[in-house]
């Protein structure tokens, strides 16, 4: 493996640029030439790509059930190194999925938890980057140390940080909102090698393909490391309260580890629209996903917000209103008076 | 990274426009005049020498009609004032061309000095004189302004920034067109501008490598108004050093409209972004036109002033 001469990231097959610095790499150091190009089955609606299991024969998205297409990509396709087991189990996740379904609140259909029909709820493990990076970050911030008139002083400065593990999502089933909310609640420390044997009792799960390409993680690699850097370098801010904390960091010496993280989808059908819900595949309590609202009750919300306001309204209208004192009446009518 | 003397893409036919200065190599199409300036002065010459090759490319995206579709979606969203033999331009007018640019990425240590504003709200006290002439003494909250100096350094690669290299088309046009997405780059081959018109780097590496840096800088400049503490700034000033310059020449695809109208005016160009079909171009007006529609204009205030002013003078 090759490293970039310019920020010592190891370069991977595919790169035509460093994924950090964006430096060139050159033709001769690319170790995938000549390497035959993988298809990829690809859903025509979410954009996910999933391992094709011949088995199963499933020509149908595992992420939202849709039509796949075969689509045949430039670069190599990258493989996972390692896995997240599952720790909840079939009936776990259908027993938290049940339970979000039925806590949907008051704006959910009263009938959602009985009416849903549960077409899937299926093991997947997505496609995310662990990235180790070291980097120089400068920051600027406003704290109350050396505040004059202002409540407020600025300051800047800069530090040498490491960073180990962070994850930064490589799917393109899961949207990167819905993998944030999972990230936080995996635990990295329990990852094994994706050639390990599935011990007894373990969940089999599909495995996302890693087709998003390196360079496209740029952006999410850098924007992870600034939100990590400005949470790191808080001890650096002098003072005891600070606000508009900036950070520009310079990345070097990035590893990236290829890693598949697990989660249930859960697609449901309610009075025949669709719908898609995730479950943690560590902690079953972690549940997100879109559920329908029944509009007669926002209706009936808005309609009798709107009765309030009317009846505030008249009362309003219709008090009396209270005569001025004597001493106050308009110098206007005074002079009428003394007309007549 | 850039300069290799290495050419195998040099296609057989070269041709060299005697308006613009374009050296433009054609691998499978033939053409009489310029895309650029749809110059007929365009003759046959020897491929430069020490031409630079291509490392990277961006491929063209979707054809010319498709192009064509884009353009005349464009053209009727200018004003009705253009001159019409822009709308007539035949579709065998617009051109795909491979420009010939530099792709410049560095690293950039910046140190800066600004004014920092902090606002702070202070009680004001003020006079004021009621109905009855008396004059009273309040007190208002108003905020204010603490200027305070910072001093500080900034760190960042400053990637993806592309340069002209062509004779053809000035860096502000193909600069109006940008930004190219770069994750769709392809290591360059012959294959991919077969049958499309690509032009030679007709401009020098240092000279592109010195526009390519006030870019940077100026890309820095941005970065630094949003890293700015405080609640405003003011007499931001910095000096940047950039290391670990990169320049490597690519193609980017571009659909050049070049349409001589006029044999007295410069040819009109319309340029389309080969793969993100963003277009720039100034559109000539017709000037008849333009004195048809302000007389009109001056016509109707006309008859409205003086109905009005009619209606105004009738007894109620």
């Amino acid at each position: 493996m090759t490293a970039c001469t310019r920020c010592e990231t190891a370069l991977e097959d595919g790169d035509l640029r460093c994924v950090i610095c964006a430096f060139p790499v050159p033709a001769t150091a690319r170790p995938s030439d000549g390497k035959p190009r993988a298809q990829v089955l690809r859903c025509g609606d979410c954009g996910a790509a999933v391992a094709f299991s011949a088995e199963a024969k499933a020509p149908r998205c595992g992420f939202c059930g849709q039509a796949m297409a075969i689509e045949q990509p430039v670069d190599p396709i990258e493989t996972a190194q390692l896995r997240l087991p599952f720790s909840v189990d079939r009936d776990a996740a259908e027993a938290a999925a049940r339970g979000w379904l039925a806590r949907r609140g008051w704006f959910a259909p009263k009938a959602l938890s009985s009416e849903a029909v549960l077409e899937s709820l299926t093991p997947l493990s997505w496609a995310a980057w662990l990235v180790n990076a070291e980097a120089l970050v400068t920051w600027a911030a406003d704290s109350d140390a050396g505040a004059n008139r202002s409540a407020w002083a600025p300051h800047a400065g800069q530090v040498s940080l490491r960073f180990h593990n962070i994850v930064v999502p490589a799917s393109r089933g899961l949207r990167e909102a819905e993998a944030r909310l999972l990230i936080p609640y995996y635990e990295l420390g329990r990852a094994v090698g994706i050639d390990r044997p599935l011990g007894a009792g373990e969940v089999a799960s599909t495995v996302e393909s890693f087709d998003a390409q390196r360079s496209a993680a740029r952006r999410y690699v850098q924007d992870a490391i600034e939100a990590t850097a400005k949470v790191r370098i808080e001890p650096q801010i002098p003072g005891r309260r600070y606000r508009n904390v900036h950070v520009a960091c310079l990345l070097e010496r990035q590893t990236t580890d290829r890693i598949v993280l697990p989660a249930w989808v859960l697609a449901y059908r309610y009075r025949g629209n669709p719908y898609r819900a995730i479950v943690h595949g560590q902690r079953p309590e972690v549940v997100f996903g879109k559920s329908p609202i029944d509009w007669g009750k926002v209706g009936k919300l808005v309609a009798v917000v709107a009765l309030i306001a009317a009846a505030v309204a008249l009362i309003v209208l219709l008090a009396p209103r209270q005569r001025p004192p004597a001493d106050q009446e308009p110098l206007r009518d005074a002079v009428i008076v003394d007309g007549d | 990274m850039a300069g290799s003397s290495v050419d195998v893409a040099t296609p057989a036919v070269t041709f060299a426009c005697g308006h613009c200065g374009a050296s433009l190599g054609f691998a499978g199409v033939r053409t009489e005049t310029c895309p650029y300036c749809a110059s007929p002065n365009f003759v046959e010459r020897p491929p430069g020498a020490n031409q630079p090759r291509p490392e990277l490319v961006v491929a063209f995206t979707g054809d010319a009609a498709g192009a064509r579709r884009k353009l005349d979606l464009w053209l009727g969203t200018r004003t009705w004032f253009a001159d019409s033999r822009i709308k007539r331009a035949r579709i065998e007018d617009l051109r795909g061309v491979y420009v010939p640019a530099y792709l410049y990425s560095a690293v950039a240590h910046t140190d800066y000095t600004a004014s920092i504003g902090e606002h702070y709200t202070e009680l004001e006290t003020y006079e004021t004189t009621d109905a009855q002439g008396n004059k009273k003494t309040e007190t208002r909250s108003v905020t204010r302004t603490e200027y305070r100096s910072l001093a500080g350094h900034h760190v960042g690669y400053v990637t993806d920034v592309i340069v002209s290299a062509s004779a053809g088309l000035a860096n502000a046009e193909l600069q109006a067109v940008e930004p190219y997405d770069l994750l769709q780059l392809r290591r360059y081959s012959p294959a991919v501008v077969a049958g499309w018109i690509a032009e030679e780097f007709s401009r020098a590496p240092d000279d592109c490598r010195r526009v390519s840096r006030a870019e940077a800088v100026d890309e820095v400049g941005l970065r630094l108004r949003r890293f700015m503490p405080g609640d405003s700034h003011s007499d931001l000033s910095w000096r940047t050093t950039v290391a670990w310059e990169s320049l490597d020449p690519i193609l980017v695809p571009v659909w050049v409209l070049a349409v001589r109208y006029r044999d007295d005016r410069s040819p009109l160009r319309v340029v389309i972004n080969g793969q993100t079909g963003a277009i720039a171009g100034k559109v000539p007006l017709a000037w008849w036109k333009v004195t048809l529609g302000i007389v009109v204009a001056a016509a109707v205030i006309a008859a409205v002033i003086f109905a009005i002013s009619q209606h105004g003078g009738q007894p109620g």
